[in-house]
């Protein structure tokens, strides 16, 4: 672009040319208008005068091959792409790549005629012809005109050597490119709107060409973007088949600065793509038999919206999250000026994935003119409806990678990025800086990282701080994860140092003036804080950004407020029961917790096993629990089978959390067990997972509350007779529990019931150690905030002591929702129902009735 | 000669008893289906609801719109496999029967007719709409079917209330009617839980309620404006089985269109048409058994007629086949 350095890499080039260029002049315009861009071309525009001038000779046979021009393209462009992959993101490699391709057309314009550049050479004139066929525009003549004419003007003034006159009858505008030249030399031609893809269910002379190039392009393009942007990018990239005959090459072959793994995903996806179409069609012109050329060309036609619609869909989403403000920052960056423009869109915002219905409605065309074109084939009903998969396969395949992708990113997730292609990066954000800034004090392998939380230190680099701790250091992004370390973890933390926001160096944090409540971004808290070493710095940093200056005390003290919703449990006391809770138990300044799910991943995918994290927590408030720390017992967990395993237990922050998968519908059960001589302490949690869209059925046996022998002490919820997988518990509904300790009831266990409002109820076991609670209503929202599905919480306690003066204790939390007739009244829709019957009723009796009436009186009348 | 004795038999058929055979043992599989374990899926293209507890198959609204309410990352990504096979399973459960799942299958299809049976009874005469309403009215089942479908979409992109969910369902007279068939009369009260619910549950009981006054005094009232009706026309060119007219051999005499539950016009009117099948018909044949002309009328499964008007067939309907023969 000539306004800079052009050897580096810009965002104005790779903005102009994947954000306005492809998404608007070709991926749209091509559906819709046809060829048109071939009209501004400026090789196409000059070619015309240099034709002009030139030799006028014919092109050599062996040149006038479409295939040179798709070969280019695909070789030429895409696989030097996947290659190196920053190639052409350079303003350089791009000036390189059109200097050769403007000249060359040139050469070619000059000596030979009919801009046979055009048709045979040129990389995307076969392309945009092959294209072209979908769009709803048609050029054609006017027949009664064209059939008294002699005279051919139209054709001798078409610099293409086209005849305009046949269009019609051929259903197809050959190599035309709306260049309107022909218009000039007659009015019978005519420029019309029809049906989307009108020229392709027409019969016409299929070009070998086109084919291959739906098929190739489709390879290259949104396939090959699949295999190495897509699977490359998913945590489970090293394991295709690519990367691993990529790594399979390396041992023997140095592929130096190229992208090996770019590489073999597009000769995959060619490989793939193309055995999908050629085996199909093969079958398919077997069943049908007919020969297997025609068939792939006639029915190949059906490839031809999955490229384009695809990238439809890929090319609108990219505008709408960077490329529209990456248009308007490389602008003013172009006239020097550096302006931040935040885009349209977030990735991962809702509305866009509106833009994927594109690639369906691809799908859904292809196999629509998969099933008009069968028609140019003659064999039975039959054995057309037998090919018809067939001949589909390559439109499976797409289908079927497309699904494998968001199989993939789905349940195995994405990898962390650590170089952005395709002009995609991170906000960069007030304290980022860039790597080779960065100074690490800390060392190992995950020394770029936080050491309290994992965040990128070089994202969060203006607020650093730094610790010694036992001699080692320790690099924590921001004051946040200090504090956590130093104040609620008690480390013993020496050398505070943190990062000067002027000069980036390390300085000490008690020397440090902090700004706090500037209008910068904060980093893991509400308030920002930054430090300076030179107060005049802070000064001026608050007359452009306002907050105000204080020592590192003062900084701390702030910090600490984040953490003072929560708070930690050190010690669990014999008294207060520990239970479970599916819910996160603390609250962090800012950031509510979803009172719903808490921690189920809900089905995400078909295939993806649902789990359940539940966290170990005490205190006497249901609703605002607290983390148990020092963890001395045992855990549990039981399948539907009622089979027990041992969890995997993580601890993070001070609290403790228990996460278990649950593959089938039914109930699964965790314990925990903490026993010395003079006490038992046992806390359960029972979830009831249930997928209502398998067919698993209620297996009552299966589903009876059972204990496990690993707890001497249980407290089971009775089933009740007609319980169901969608039995919820509600307000009103009486619950039955049996107490058991070591497999047997137990009389004169003390049981208590707590809900989340504070309703608390007695109880004690009988000899068959039953006891039971008819659960109360005391959810009274206000009615606009009512929710009929509301999940109140319930701990249910026992306690009992056995001769030997040995303490047991249990908990066990559930849930309980609003019965139906707290908010559903059946009184209302009988009289709605009785009031309209009579207005409807009546008012139909009343109307026949004024109809027959006055034919009586006519009557009566007569009489008299 | 013994296939073509068995045509001619059925050629010969009364197909009101016929029908009426099929419509009550369908409406047992659907609606009682349940208590012998009968499930036949979740993607019946017939008003078999779901809030039904013993259903022995399930309305495919009620999972397309439960399908579609998804969250959109997912609803176009992995998810939407899911819809597209629960979609594939409704169109071949469709495109075998076409729109005789509205005559012979629907179950609150059958009610409508029970209840027009009462009427016939109590002599009680039925109402027609003037051609002009009929035109009107006939539009407001795509309006309904454009419920169906984007609402929930509305509701996956964020944009409506998630209260909507199921929202054509809950005005949908079958989800009142079927269960009470199971002895379930839940559904009969007025959700108060939030404005949204309690217009839906206001909407359903008044819904059900003109459902009721309506199908007693019109025959098929319902159908108008059901939305499964016009999902059914718009995959009907696709379907094998076919309602076919000859319209050289129509003599628009009127027979069928007198006939017609639906007050088709163009059934008696349209002489060009080849596939006479409109998005109001219910399939039953009754134009079929009621037209005198030789082969005017028939149904064709992919390419065989099975049922053909026959001058002997509507003779003996028409109870003076001595004479003919």
């Amino acid at each position: 672009m000539g306004f800079y350095d052009s050897s580096k890499e810009n965002i104005f080039t790779t903005a102009l040319f994947w954000g306005l260029f492809w998404p608007f002049f070709i991926v749209t315009t091509l559906p819709v208008f046809g060829r048109i861009f071939c009209g501004i071309c400026p090789h196409g525009f000059l070619g015309k005068y240099i034709t002009n001038i030139g030799l006028k000779k014919k092109m050599p046979k062996w040149m006038q091959n479409r295939f040179i021009g798709v070969m280019l393209l695909v070789i030429g462009w895409w696989a030097v792409y996947y290659m190196f992959p920053g190639v052409y993101r350079t303003p350089f490699g791009t000036a390189m790549l059109f200097t050769v391709m403007t000249l060359l057309a040139f050469i070619l314009y000059f000596f030979y005629r009919d801009m046979s550049y055009c048709k045979y050479i040129c990389p995307i004139g076969t392309a945009l012809r092959a294209f072209g066929k979908l769009s709803f525009t048609s050029f054609s003549t006017y027949k009664s005109a064209c059939s008294s004419c002699k005279s051919f003007e139209c054709a001798k003034s078409c610099p293409y050597g086209l005849s305009p006159f046949n269009f019609e009858k051929k259903h197809s505008m050959d190599d035309c490119t709306l260049c309107m030249e022909c218009t000039h030399s007659c009015e019978a031609v005519r420029f019309t709107f029809v049906k989307p893809g009108y020229g392709i269910y027409q019969k016409f002379k299929t070009l070998r060409a086109e084919v291959w190039v739906y098929i190739l392009i489709l390879a290259a393009i949104p396939i090959s973007m699949a295999f190495s942007h897509g699977l490359g990018r998913s945590k489970v990239a090293d394991e295709m088949i690519w990367a691993k005959t990529a790594a399979f090459f390396q041992t023997f072959i140095d592929f130096g600065s190229m992208n090996a793994v770019g590489l073999f995903a597009f000769l995959y996806a060619v490989l793939f793509s193309a055995a999908a179409a050629m085996v199909g069609m093969f079958i398919a012109s077997k069943i049908l038999k007919k020969e297997y050329g025609t068939v792939f060309y006639t029915l190949g036609y059906a490839f031809a919206p999955l490229f384009i619609l695809a990238s439809m869909a890929h090319a609108w989403e990219f505008f709408f999250t960077s490329n529209s403000a990456r248009i308007v920052e490389g602008l003013a960056w172009g006239f020097g000026m550096n302006i931040d423009i935040d885009p349209f869109a977030k990735r991962g915002d809702t509305w866009l994935e509106v833009f994927h219905i594109f690639r369906w409605i691809a799908v859904a065309w292809a196999f629509y003119i998969l099933y008009r074109r069968m028609e140019y084939i003659e064999a039975s009903k039959i054995r057309k409806l037998l090919a018809y998969p067939f001949a589909g396969l390559l439109i499976f395949f797409f289908i079927g990678v497309n699904s494998y992708r968001s199989y993939i990113l789905d349940t195995y997730g994405r990898a962390e990025r650590s170089h952005s292609e395709h002009s995609m990066r991170a906000k960069t954000l007030f304290q980022s800086v860039k790597a080779d800034e960065v100074i690490l004090l800390q060392k190992g392998k995950d020394a770029a990282s936080c050491a309290a939380c994992g965040m990128k230190l070089s994202r969060f680099y203006k607020t650093n701080h730094a610790a010694i701790f036992h001699g080692k250091e320790r690099q924590y992004c921001s004051i946040h994860c200090l504090t956590e370390e130093k104040k609620i973890k008690n480390m013993n933390l020496e050398q505070i140092q943190v990062v000067d926001t002027k000069t980036l160096k390390f300085i000490d944090a008690k020397e440090a003036f902090y700004v706090l409540g500037s209008t910068k971004s904060a980093t893991m808290s509400e308030v920002s804080k930054y430090a300076f070493a030179r107060e005049k710095d802070a000064q001026e940093f608050v007359k452009a950004f306002h907050g105000e200056v204080v020592d590192f005390s003062e900084a701390l003290r702030v910090a600490m407020k984040d953490f003072e919703d929560m708070k930690v449990y050190k010690t669990v006391d014999g008294e207060t029961p520990i239970y479970f809770t599916d819910k996160k138990p603390f609250i962090q300044k800012g950031k509510m917790n979803h009172s719903g799910m808490g921690g189920m991943m809900h089905g995400r995918d078909a295939n993806r096993v649902p789990s359940k994290k539940v966290w170990l927590v005490t205190g006497d408030d249901i609703t605002h629990p607290l983390c148990v720390e020092n963890i001395q017992g045992r855990f549990f967990v039981t399948n539907v089978m009622n089979e027990v395993s041992i969890p995997k237990v993580k601890s993070k922050e001070g609290c403790t959390a228990i996460s278990f998968e649950m593959p089938k519908s039914g109930y699964y059960k965790v314990y925990y067990i903490a026993e010395d001589e003079h006490s038992v302490n046992v806390a359960k949690y029972e979830f009831k997972r249930f997928d209502h869209s398998s067919d698993e059925k209620y297996d009552k046996e299966m589903m009876r509350a059972k204990t496990i022998p690993e707890v001497p002490f249980d407290i089971l919820r009775i089933r009740s007779k007609d319980e169901t997988f969608y039995s919820r518990p509600t307000t009103g509904e009486k619950l039955q529990f049996k107490v058991l300790k070591d497999k047997k009831p137990i009389k004169d266990a003390q049981v208590i019931l707590n809900t989340q409002f504070g309703w608390q109820k007695h109880a004690t076991t009988d000899e068959n150690g039953s006891v039971s609670f008819t659960l109360i209503k005391d959810y009274y929202p206000d009615w606009d905030k009512y929710n009929k599905r509301f999940r109140e919480k319930y701990t249910l306690t026992a306690r009992y002591k056995d001769v030997e003066g040995k303490v047991y204790a249990m908990t066990l939390q559930d849930e309980f929702r609003p019965s139906r007739s707290e908010y559903q009244s059946y009184a209302y829709g009988m009289l709605i129902t009785l009031l309209l019957l009579i207005v409807f009723g009546g008012g139909i009796f009343l109307y026949r009735y004024r109809i027959h009436k006055p034919f009586k009186e006519v009557r009566i009348d007569d009489d008299k | 000669m013994m296939i073509n004795k068995i045509f001619q038999k059925i050629q010969k058929a009364d197909i009101r008893k016929f029908r009426f055979w099929i419509q009550l043992f369908l409406f047992v599989i659907f609606v009682y289906g349940g208590y012998v374990a009968i499930d036949v899926g979740r993607e019946i293209p017939v008003f078999s609801c779901g809030y039904d507890r013993e259903a022995g198959g399930v309305c495919y609204f009620m999972s397309l719109q439960h399908q579609l309410a998804r969250p959109w990352e997912r609803l176009f990504s992995g998810a939407s496999l899911g819809v597209l096979s629960a979609f594939g399973v409704f169109i071949l459960w469709f495109i075998v029967f076409n729109k005789a799942w509205c005559g012979y299958a629907c179950p609150l299809g059958t009610m409508q007719d029970w209840i027009t049976a009462l009427r016939k009874r109590l002599r009680i005469p039925y109402s027609t709409y003037s051609e002009e309403s009929f035109k009107s009215l006939k539009k407001i089942k795509y309006i309904f079917l454009l419920i169906v479908i984007l609402f929930p979409l509305l509701i996956g992109a964020g944009l409506l209330d998630p209260e909507w969910r199921g929202g054509f369902c809950k005005m949908c007279p079958g989800r009142l009617i079927t269960p009470m068939f199971v002895g379930d009369f839940s559904q009969w009260s007025i959700d108060f839980s939030s404005k949204t619910a309690i217009f839906l549950t206001t909407f359903g009981i008044a819904f059900t309620v003109v459902f009721f006054v309506g199908s007693f005094i019109k025959k098929r009232f319902f159908c108008f404006f059901c939305p499964m009706s016009a999902m059914h026309y718009i995959f009907s060119p696709f379907a094998l089985l076919k309602l076919k007219k000859d319209g050289e051999k129509c003599t628009k005499c009127g027979d069928c269109y007198r006939v017609c539950d639906m007050q088709i016009w163009d059934i008696a009117d349209d002489v060009k048409s080849r596939d006479i099948l409109r998005d109001d018909c219910i399939f039953c044949l009754k134009c079929v058994a009621a037209c005198p002309e030789e082969d005017a009328l028939q149904v064709d499964i992919v390419k065989w007629a099975i049922f053909k008007s026959t001058k002997g067939g509507f003779a003996k309907r028409m109870g003076f086949e001595d004479e003919t023969e």
